[in-house]
């Protein structure tokens, strides 16, 4: 093994012990999970047979699992980073290691996905639980980990440059949370009226949503794709950036 | 020398955290930066281990500037944290499986095993860092940046909070490295500690090194003669001048005694830390 490969090691097998230690307290595992599933019991059930998209239940869960992808993979890498860097200090201990930025974020990334997906695969199974529907594509596979990815990433960025915990807060917020609401998550973005469409096409949530609709990469849906790898691309930079950068 | 520090200057908005430090450390030195809160001990340890960048100055390890060579800084020197920086979940063991994968040090579990038996922590390799005593985890700490094999170890504070007996282990264990060949920059509001452990000593004191030279030196230039009354101390060169003193202010109920580095550091700085 390369000592690059040691370092994304190291903070990826950190982050894993850590997140392992939490999933067994099990109330970490219903804190996590259980919002998206209430989200998914009330809309799906009481909204379910009134709304006017076919098979609803599929599409509510897919736009649920894309969400908690986000929320899972961003809230866990920020609050990593932040913490360890505002209250512990053991980011500081990363920061000071032999280790290049590039791996580090490499690390964080990977750690983040891991845990996105494993939001995602809950979801999808209270889905197959309660709507008995499995609607789950490679293509979505491939728009998930490219949407964790990203969220991680810019996990990685927020967790740098916040200079409180507090801050964090609001930025989930007043980003994530109207991210969450807006994308396509419980409605198609086409009922919104057609000046904030052109807004919510900008958000990258929109385009995972897209994806893991979709099913397939077609002439449609590979703008999406195009477009979630480059702004996943731009926010590993960024990240490997700051980190570099990195000067208290 | 191993690290030259010249001159370096560190400010936060209008605040000046750090100004025109300069000093050196050789190899198997420990050099102690003694000062109260907000001195800039802190600072100038985030700018020595490439966490801070200094607005001014220059600071070389092994005569290459840490600026352009960040990395190869970082695989020379080691910081034990003010911070009980381990991560209360991971257990012992862990937590330096880690550390060694993030130094590139590679087939470590022997290594972190005798690292851990150096320290006295075999029993409690296993446990969560979050169950283990203060001293335990420093000693930890201490394992880590025993284990990193750097040549400087920046410790900051390591033995605040801990009680007597287990500081004196810190002492112990700050030695054996020391005698294992790394130098060592320790900042301490212990003067015992400083006077133990240091072959030079600085004193800062608003971000300035008001002092600088070993604890013994210090004390003869401060005065090798301490008079306390009530809750002042006066320093004297000699016995004879404290006892001049003594007599033509007619004072009663003081008492007369050897200088210590406290008494330095209380004059340098003007006021009791």
């Amino acid at each position: 093994m390369t000592e690059a490969l040691m370092g994304t090691y190291a903070v990826f097998y950190r982050e894993m012990l850590i997140f392992k230690y939490k999933l067994m307290r099990l109330g970490y595992v219903f804190y996590s999970v259980s919002t998206p599933i209430l989200y998914l019991l009330a809309f799906g059930l009481g909204f379910g047979s009134r709304v006017q998209i076919p098979d609803y239940g599929a599409f509510l869960i897919q736009g649920i699992v894309c969400m908690s992808s986000m929320t899972n993979s961003f809230n866990m890498v920020s609050v990593s980073v932040g913490m360890g860097r505002l209250h512990s200090g053991e980011f500081q201990t990363v920061l000071t290691s032999p280790v290049k930025a590039s791996a580090i974020m490499r690390g964080l990334v990977l750690s983040g996905v891991v845990r996105g997906l494993f939001a995602s695969t809950m979801i999808l199974l209270a889905g197959l639980f309660v709507f008995h529907v499995f609607p789950f594509t490679f293509v979505a596979f491939v728009a998930l980990v490219l949407n964790t990815a990203f969220f991680s990433a810019a996990g990685v960025i927020i967790g740098v440059v916040i200079d409180d915990m507090e801050n964090h807060a609001v930025l989930t917020n007043f980003i994530i949370m109207p991210m969450a609401f807006f994308s396509g998550t419980f409605y198609p973005v086409d009922f919104l009226p057609h000046w904030l469409q052109k807004l919510v096409w900008l958000l990258p949530l929109s385009h995972a949503n897209k994806l893991i609709r979709a099913g397939e990469l077609n002439a449609e849906t590979l703008p999406s794709f195009i477009l979630l790898l480059g702004l996943t691309a731009v926010c590993f930079t960024a990240g490997t950036f700051m980190l570099n950068r990195y000067n208290e | 020398m191993l690290l030259e520090v010249m001159n370096i200057r560190k400010t936060y908005g209008k605040v000046v955290a750090v100004e025109d430090v300069s000093f050196s450390i050789g190899r198997g030195e420990v050099f102690g930066l003694l000062g109260e809160n907000g001195a800039g001990k802190t600072t100038t340890i985030k700018m020595l281990s490439t966490l801070a960048t200094p607005d001014s100055g220059r600071i070389l390890l092994n005569g290459r500037d840490i600026r352009k060579y960040r990395r190869e800084t970082r695989k020379s020197i080691a910081v034990v944290s003010q911070d009980m920086n381990l991560g209360y979940e991971l257990s012992v063991f862990e937590v330096l499986y880690i550390y060694a994968l993030l130094r590139g040090i590679r087939n470590s579990k022997k290594l972190i095993d005798e690292t851990i038996a150096k320290m006295g922590m075999t029993e409690k390799r296993n446990s969560k860092v979050g169950t283990l005593s203060g001293g335990q985890k420093r000693r930890v700490m201490a394992a880590r940046a025993m284990l990193s094999g750097a040549e400087l170890i920046f410790m900051d504070e390591p033995t605040i909070g801990l009680d007597p007996a287990v500081r004196r282990e810190m002492w112990d264990i700050i030695r054996q490295m020391q005698a294992d060949g790394r130098s060592i920059l320790l900042t301490t509001h212990y003067t015992d500690e400083a006077e133990y452990l240091c072959g030079r000593v600085a004193i800062m004191e608003k971000g300035r090194i008001v002092s600088m030279d070993t604890p013994q030196s210090l004390i003869d230039c401060a005065g090798a003669f301490a008079v306390d009354i009530n809750s002042r101390t006066l320093l004297f060169r000699d016995n004879d001048a404290a006892d001049d003193y003594i007599a033509k202010e007619s004072l009663t109920g003081h008492r007369v005694r050897r200088t210590k580095l406290d008494d330095v550091l209380v004059s340098s700085i003007g006021r009791a830390v």
